[in-house]
């Protein structure tokens, strides 16, 4: 852990730990941080649940209005059998990722410099390549071999097309959720050593905002994303 | 932080722990909370339209009770004033019945007694005159011409 004045030193502040796990680097910092949100995801979720009521509180009720639109758009995208299976996954990945990326927004002047988990591509990509393993053990389940029928609709010229759409799918996904992140924290400790006063805090701002916006994109792609394995071929 | 290495492994297995601590503790009891829901709002919705239906069901058979009760209480109002009707038409009759035979029980006493009045005034008179006549002329007025000649006199006199 840094001070202050170190923290705001370096662009991100990273704990100097590192584990070799199996020969290959395993970045602490950013589990650290995944495990801080972990928690304070489910910190939050029981503390609105612990008390589910008949007859809910506020949050209670603001907790069951996102639970419900999330569930709408889920059910309009993959039907009921999908909002049944997944709506728990999409919950999570939505809360998940919401308190991910507010983490990075915390300003270093608390002393220790909270990042977000998700401007690492290792978290993104294993979100990401997780949600297409989804799509295709639902597609391959419900459809069997017929699933991969899709790589050569409407015409077989069409395969290396649709095999770098496949392949471009997680990538966009877990690349666009990353460079939004990594880019605004980034942007807020250079604003914090060119002005340190209102116009960095405007900023902060606006990343809380961003981490709001691509937590919900990153959903509503990966409902997307698994919406064709719940369609017959 | 743009390196793939072990953390990859490492977040899929964060995530999936998460997954299913928030499924097992969060999501389940919301879920339960929802449905439970859910089916007591239908479940009031249902008894509070098959209340209504029934209370409509009631407000009709009572419209209808009521309307039948006035249609029998008019009827019973006319019937009522039709007997009283009946029975005071019935006593002006009977009084007029009666009145009319006492005026004529009344108008035939009255010309009874006066007949009786008459015959006896008139035996009086035809005594009286008699008498008086006897006296006058001092002789005795008792043969039968004598009383059929006072008798002429007094019913001429009385009949003036």
């Amino acid at each position: 852990m840094g001070t202050a004045e170190q923290a705001s030193n370096e662009i991100i502040h990273y704990l100097p730990m590192q584990l070799d796990f199996l020969g290959m680097t395993v970045r602490m910092q950013t589990l650290y941080m995944s495990w801080l949100a972990c928690i304070l995801t489910i910190v939050i979720v029981w503390c609105i649940t612990s008390g589910s009521k008949m007859i809910p509180g506020r949050a209670q009720v603001a907790l069951e209005m996102f639970f419900d639109a999330l569930g709408g758009l889920i059910e309009s995208n993959l039907g009921k059998e999908g909002r049944e299976k997944l709506q728990a996954f999409f919950f999570t990945l939505f809360l998940y990722l919401f308190v991910s990326n507010e983490l990075g927004v915390f300003l270093p002047s608390i002393g220790v410099h909270f990042t977000s988990p998700t401007n690492d591509v290792n978290t993104v990509f294993a979100l990401s390549i997780l949600v297409m393993v989804i799509a295709y053990i639902y597609g391959i389940g419900r459809n069997g071999i017929h699933y991969f029928g899709h790589f050569v609709k409407p015409y077989l010229p069409f395969l290396p097309l649709n095999l770098i759409e496949e392949i471009a799918k997680p990538v966009t996904l877990a690349l666009r959720l990353f460079g939004n992140i990594l880019a605004g924290e980034i942007l807020l400790i250079v604003l914090y050593k060119l002005c340190p006063w209102v116009i960095p805090d405007i900023w902060v701002l606006f990343s809380l905002f961003v981490g709001v916006l691509q937590a919900f994109v990153f959903t509503m792609l990966s409902i997307i994303n698994i919406a064709p394995s719940f369609v017959k071929h | 932080m743009i390196q793939f290495d072990a953390t990859f492994f490492w977040q899929i297995l964060n995530f999936l722990i998460l997954l299913f601590i928030l499924a097992k503790f969060a999501y389940k009891p919301l879920m339960k909370v929802l449905d439970e829901r859910r089916a007591r709002v239908a479940n009031d919705l249902e008894t509070a339209e098959k209340t209504r239906v029934e209370a409509e069901a009631l407000k009709e058979q009572y419209s209808k009770q009521l309307a039948e009760a006035r249609t029998e209480a008019t009827a019973i109002i006319d019937k009522a004033n039709k007997a009283g009707q009946k029975v005071h038409d019935d006593y002006v009759a009977q009084a007029q019945a009666e009145k009319d035979q006492m005026m004529a029980a009344a108008k035939q006493n009255i010309a009874n007694e006066k007949d009786q009045a008459m015959t006896d005034v008139r035996a009086q008179v035809i005594a009286l005159a008699t008498e008086i006549a006897g006296k006058v002329v001092d002789q005795k007025l008792n043969s039968a011409a004598d009383q059929e000649l006072v008798a002429k006199t007094a019913d001429s006199v009385l009949n003036k």
